[in-house]
């Protein structure tokens, strides 16, 4: 058949039309949740994204398997918003026209141009482990949920944690902050600051010139500043190269800790018997133990419906996204316990996720509570160490220098408050 | 047959002098712009804020740049920098109780007057040696921003937007912010569509074509270079406070590094150096391409439910989307306006094949 320009023409446009035609109806007949999860996987998180969203995909195949949760499908919407502005924005506004009642971008800057968005559409923003610290604040950001420990918090646990291996008191040890000259990097400042004063150490902070793939000018300064503590900040290339950096210049590795940025894959890079002793904050249990991976392992990845490798299962940036699914899917069970008919849309979910209570996903997570007022869920995590094979806990779940954090977040969110409609 | 060129004189200076001496350019520009004020109306709340409102914003601060590249021949790798002296320039000015459009100029002056400074160096370097001076400006304005909490705005490094109205009118609405960034968008056009007419512009593509022919032709270069510079930066500044005014809602330096002066550039190459009407097509590939491959992708893979990677399925379409642009700039260098502007050629006297010029 020869084919004519017109048809060619005519059928290119008919196979660009039927898709988009089709999508739509799918999930017509059931009652569904939709979310909407544009996130980074090809520009700055990359593999931290694919692991976190296969977490959730897989967290939400075992939950839909199983029936749904409180009489609803859960529908995630998963696309790539590189870090762009317009790509999200776009994302965003496609999902809320599509009935998406609860967005989770994984991506500081994304979040920070959706808040005034969300909060004017009331949908609900899931920022985890990004966005602004303060948004903790539920009663100036009531559709802005963080979930999950924020960076001051991470910083005053780990302070916490460096005062218990001297016994109770930090008085004249020097402690070295070393950091990615960005805003996210220096964002812990504040809260070191103020507890440097309160407990009595010295506090030096080391810059580095993002994105930190060459830090070999700083680590000699710490070196020759002999802190008793040194913590590391950053994220992606900036932490493997952070923890070398460290390795070569002697530091002791059992005194070095760093935010929830540090994961297995990290290890592989720096070589794992170097690492071992290092420390880092476990905002949900990592590894295969916990319950709901064995689940997931069982009937999700077992029966051949994994969202990705199998390998990756039980990763800590895969359990941070079994955390997320989880507490969005406990906030969809209390919302139906709620208002069982719906209707479906943001105050609907906003007021389930609000009232979760000491939920724990079957061991996955610390006892977490949100409530209207706190959104960050109680500011509970632990400390973990790289025993060259896997991390260790070495802590239970705990929450330290709340009240300073909570100054903190106070403070910007009253800024916010001020300055915003 | 659309044009009706053929056998059509012109018999008075005005009717041939006018911006668009044919018909039915004037019909189609006008109905362009009738669908763009109708669009609110006409379509969904995701193609007006989604695409529509970004397009135009884009497009503004990629006719910014083209001033200074297209027209004046001067590379500028730090354009995202000069719309970051804008953004924060108005923003802050407004924290303080400024009104709108006093913001927006200023924001402007404040970008001109550092633009002009490192526009400076196009005095003495050229060609790729000015693009690492103005690459240099990019990373200054991006240091002293992340380093000054003062202007990023404290630990968070956000500055809301604050409320903002323009002519007493309140920019809160989508409808509002879009009319606005239309109304900027179209009298920076119009700037630019006059500008090629007057003595500047001549005087610039003078220095485009050879600087120191054009000194020797009894044009300042420097003068022309610093005014090319300042005008642009100028333009940028305005664009970037509209940026973040009408679109982001709230200022952090990481809006305002390389990727955005990068983005802008290619809209200036791939639409078409030089050109008005190619920024406007640029800046739809290079916002839009993406989105919309992604998109199809994404649901073709749904519909004939293939289960692909997630990874592969984020990456495909980045690889599709430079084959396009590639494919574009093999297939006319001169970028999108050139092909629009060979159709239109031919279209001039279609069906026939000649016409008296």
């Amino acid at each position: 058949m020869k084919m004519t320009r017109r048809t060619f023409v005519a059928s290119a446009a008919a196979g660009i039309a039927a898709p988009t035609i089709c999508t739509t109806g799918a999930f017509a007949q059931e009652k569904v949740v939709r979310i909407s999860a544009p996130q980074d996987f090809t520009r700055i998180y990359t593999f931290v994204t694919s692991e976190y969203s296969q977490g959730q995909r897989d967290y939400f195949t075992l939950i839909n398997e199983r029936g749904g949760v409180g009489g609803y499908k859960l529908v995630i919407d998963v696309s790539d918003h590189a870090n762009d502005l317009p790509r999200a924005i776009e994302a965003y506004e496609r999902g809320k026209r599509e009935g998406a009642v609860a967005i989770d971008p994984l991506s500081t800057p994304v979040a920070r141009a959706l808040v005034p968005r969300a909060l004017e559409d009331k949908i609900n923003l899931i920022t985890a482990y990004s966005g602004r610290s303060d948004a903790a604040d539920g009663s100036v950001f009531p559709y802005v949920l963080p979930l999950s420990i924020n960076y001051w918090s991470q910083a005053g646990l780990i302070v916490e944690q460096f005062k218990r291996i001297e016994k109770g008191s930090l008085q004249g040890k020097k402690l070295a902050f070393v950091h990615i000259d960005t805003p996210f990097g220096k964002e812990p400042l504040p809260i070191l600051e103020v507890l440097a004063k309160r407990e009595g150490f010295t506090l030096n902070a080391f810059p580095y010139t993002p994105p930190g793939n060459d830090q070999s000018a700083i680590w000699p300064q710490v070196r020759r500043a002999r802190p008793d503590f040194t913590v590391f900040w950053g994220a992606a290339v900036g932490q493997t190269v952070a923890l070398s950096e460290a390795i070569r210049n002697g530091l002791p590795m059992d005194r070095v800790s760093s935010s929830v940025w540090l994961s297995e894959s990290d290890m592989d890079v720096v070589g794992r018997a170097a690492a071992k002793g290092v420390m880092k904050i476990e905002p949900c249990v990592g590894g295969r133990e916990p319950k709901i991976i064995k689940d997931i392992l069982a009937e999700v990845v077992g029966k051949g419906k994994g969202a990705g490798p199998e390998a990756k299962v039980g990763t800590g940036y895969y359990n941070y996204g079994v955390q997320m699914a989880s507490l969005i899917a406990e906030g969809v069970r209390m919302a139906a316990q709620k208002a069982p008919n719906g209707p479906v849309t943001g105050p609907w979910l906003n007021a389930g996720l609000t009232a979760i209570k000491n939920f724990t996903a079957e061991g996955l997570l610390p006892p977490t509570t949100i409530t209207p007022d706190d959104h960050q869920g109680g500011g509970m995590g632990r400390v973990a160490q790289w025993d060259g094979n896997k991390f260790v806990p070495i802590t239970d779940w705990f929450t330290a220098n709340q009240d300073v954090v909570w100054d903190e977040i106070r403070k910007y969110s009253a800024e916010f408050k001020k300055s915003g409609k | 047959m659309f044009y009706r060129r053929s056998g059509i004189r012109h018999t008075r200076y005005q009717s041939e002098r006018q911006l668009f001496p044919l018909g039915f350019d004037r019909f189609l520009i006008l109905s362009v712009l009738a669908v763009l004020l109708a669009a609110p109306f006409l379509f969904d709340r995701l193609y007006v804020t989604g695409y529509l409102l970004p397009w135009l914003i884009w497009s503004s601060a990629a006719l910014g740049l083209n001033l200074l590249m297209g027209g004046a021949g001067q590379v500028h790798l730090g354009y995202g920098a000069v719309m970051a002296m804008g953004a924060y320039g108005s923003v802050h000015l407004m924290r303080f109780g400024a009104p709108l459009e006093l913001a927006m100029i200023a924001g402007g002056l404040i970008s001109a007057s550092v633009g002009i400074i490192f526009g400076a160096a196009a005095l003495r370097v050229k060609g790729i040696y000015l693009a690492m001076a103005t690459l240099a400006m990019q990373s200054i304005v991006d240091f002293v921003i992340s380093q000054t909490p003062a202007i990023s705005g404290g630990a968070l490094a956000t500055l809301q937007a604050p409320p903002a109205r323009f002519l007493g009118i309140s920019l809160s609405g989508e409808r509002e912010t879009y009319y606005f960034a239309l109304l900027v968008c179209a009298v920076i056009t119009l700037f630019m569509l006059n500008v090629r007419r007057t003595s500047f512009g001549r005087a610039l593509a003078a220095i485009r074509e050879k600087d120191y022919a054009a000194e020797i032709l009894g044009i300042s270069t420097l003068r022309y270079k610093l005014m090319a510079f300042w005008v642009s930066s100028f333009i940028g500044g305005v664009v970037g406070s509209v940026l973040a005014i009408c679109y982001l809602r709230a200022v952090s330096p990481d809006q305002f590094h390389l990727d955005l002066s990068i983005q802008i550039l290619a809209m200036v190459i791939v639409g078409g150096l030089g050109s008005v009407l190619g920024p406007f097509f640029g800046a739809a590939l290079v916002l839009f391409a993406p989105i919309l491959i992604n998109n199809a992708l994404g649901s073709a893979f749904s519909t004939f439910g293939m289960t692909v990677p997630i990874d592969l399925r984020a990456h495909l379409p980045l690889v599709a989307y430079g084959a396009l642009v590639i494919g574009f700039l093999l297939y006319e260098p001169y970028g999108l306006a050139k092909i629009y502007s060979n159709v239109r050629t031919y279209l001039l006297v279609w069906p026939f094949r000649h016409a008296q010029r």
